[in-house]
């Protein structure tokens, strides 16, 4: 049972987006497509015939499925409601990050493979921000880690309690902005353009259609939610269960939804106040971010805390 | 009373909003940004002074904290803001290095004062690691004066050097003797003044506020 906890992810990580959708309207003064809007469209997708670029190879055809299992395997290692689970001796946060970043090498194959401009220019752009928000979320994932000792995400969520302290706030800070890029959210990238000339994310995923599309649409969902649940475990993980009964699971999932409303909040609140930069200003915002991050860090070793 | 501020790191996190705001002054662009990280900076000290006198009861801590609050805080950020008013030009800051660069070499300062001051240093007063972010600060505060064109950005490299001395001398000692400080700070406020009307006349008789220009000598 606590091992299935991963399920939770593969189904209500499209219903997250169509929150975040719904809380955006809302403060852009619209009505908005309904919450449940990303199931239909991946049912929709779901039940499309797929058209198939003569010149694709066997990479193409692969990806989806690579993309949607690694993002369901990364699921299976971040503990959700419960840290008692049988997946966490694998639980390490650095395979973690491998594991997407094994999806995302695929999914910059599979945009050239189709041998469009946009594709290309979209893997090129989205491996450039991965190159830069990839240590960011090492460092932070250490300032953690050291604090709690070990780089199991189980052992992390571990401690119950608030941790409250300069590092942690300086590191959940850089953490944000590297999640913001990494799901291609607005000030580094616009989710919901099809403009060719500002694509990250989109640009690598033009080629797709039918069910593949639907695939990639729903392993990005999954990996959004996924992102949220290991900002929730490593900076608020008060609330998780230890155990598997079902009294404290009930209470755990009740504080898990709640955490993650907060943090769709926080996305749509971003992404409704900010502008989207352009892309040659997206290093420096980046880096910022990376220092804010090692100064996380050496805070943590200047101060101890 | 006193158990609120310990389990809440308050000090901790006032230390380390100094340190921010030094570092950020690195990334920003505009002079009156650069303007507001000093005025955050100043407030953070003082609050930090503050606190440490509610902590240790120690009544010219207050004295110390609002004369902190009242120069560099109030007094010195007017001066500042109206000197950037006058200065007509661009108010951009224009570094010889990128932001993004400046940015990381702020970061390897604070490493390398972390590495150079790991342990071994006896200090006397409440914190041994505010003595670590004060000399980062001060580090910070000489990298800008360095790496910064106009008169204005190399007199906020000061005023944070300063900030980062007075706090270095503070968490050593439980600051200076009353008169001691009194004196340090009127100096500085002369010493931003005549500064303030040297950047008018350099930019009366030269049209612009850039030190470049300053290379040759006139009778």
């Amino acid at each position: 049972m606590e091992n299935l906890q991963f399920v939770i992810i593969i189904i209500f990580s499209p219903l997250i987006q169509g929150i975040i959708k719904k809380f955006k309207a809302g403060l852009q003064g619209r009505v908005g497509a309904g919450i449940l809007q990303p199931y239909y469209d991946i049912i929709r997708l779901l039940k499309k015939e797929m058209v198939l670029s003569s010149v694709t190879s066997w990479i193409f055809k692969v990806t989806p499925y690579i993309v949607f299992s690694s993002t369901i395997v990364a699921a299976m290692m971040v503990p959700v409601i419960t840290t008692k689970s049988s997946f966490s001796i694998m639980g390490d946060v650095i395979a973690l990050i491998y594991i997407f970043a094994l999806g995302k090498f695929f999914m910059a194959l599979a945009a050239l493979d189709a041998g469009t401009a946009f594709g290309g220019e979209g893997s090129s752009r989205e491996m450039i921000v991965s190159i830069l928000v990839e240590p960011m979320i090492m460092l932070c994932i250490f300032t953690v880690a050291i604090t709690a000792g070990s780089t199991n995400i189980a052992r992390i969520a571990e401690p119950q309690g608030f941790i409250f302290t300069p590092s942690h706030v300086l590191a959940l800070l850089a953490f944000m902005i590297a999640i913001i890029a990494d799901t291609g959210r607005v000030p580094v990238d616009n989710p919901d353009t099809h403009l060719e000339l500002t694509m990250i994310h989109e640009g690598m995923l033009l080629e797709y259609s039918g069910k593949y599309l639907a695939l990639m649409e729903w392993s990005y969902y999954m990996k959004q939610m996924l992102l949220f649940t290991l900002a929730a475990d490593m900076f608020f993980p008060a609330g998780i269960a230890h155990n598997i009964e079902t009294s404290s699971l009930i209470v755990s999932s009740g504080v898990y939804s709640l955490k993650i409303l907060f943090m769709a909040g926080i996305m749509a609140i971003v992404e409704s106040t900010r502008a989207k930069m352009r892309f040659f200003q997206l290093p420096s915002l980046l880096g910022g971010s990376f220092v804010l991050a090692v100064l996380s860090l050496l805070t943590f070793i200047m101060i101890g805390r | 009373m006193k158990n609120w501020f310990d389990l809440l790191y308050v000090i901790d996190f006032i230390s380390v909003g100094i340190l921010l705001t030094a570092v950020v002054m690195n990334a920003l662009k505009r002079l009156e940004s650069c303007v507001r990280a000093y005025i955050f900076n100043s407030w953070f000290l003082s609050i930090l002074i503050f606190f440490v006198a509610v902590k240790t009861g120690n009544p010219h801590l207050y004295v110390a904290a609002s004369l902190t609050l009242a120069t560099k805080g109030i007094l010195m950020p007017i001066f500042l803001s109206k000197m950037v008013r006058q200065i007509k030009a661009t108010h951009f800051v224009e570094p010889y290095l990128s932001n993004s660069l400046s940015l990381t070499i702020a970061g390897i300062l604070v490493a390398i004062v972390y590495t150079s001051l790991r342990e071994g240093i006896l200090v006397t007063g409440f914190s041994v690691h505010i003595l670590k972010i004060s000399i980062a600060v001060i580090l910070i505060g000489l990298f800008i004066m360095i790496t910064r064109r106009k008169a204005i950005t190399q007199v906020l490299g000061l005023l944070f050097m300063e900030n980062g001395l007075f706090l270095a001398g503070f968490s050593l000692t439980f600051g200076m003797p009353i008169i001691v400080e009194l004196g340090i700070l009127f100096d500085m406020l002369m010493g931003v003044i005549i500064l303030g009307v040297f950047i008018v006349q350099i930019r009366r008789n030269f049209s612009s506020v850039d030190l470049d220009s300053l290379t040759t000598l006139h009778d």
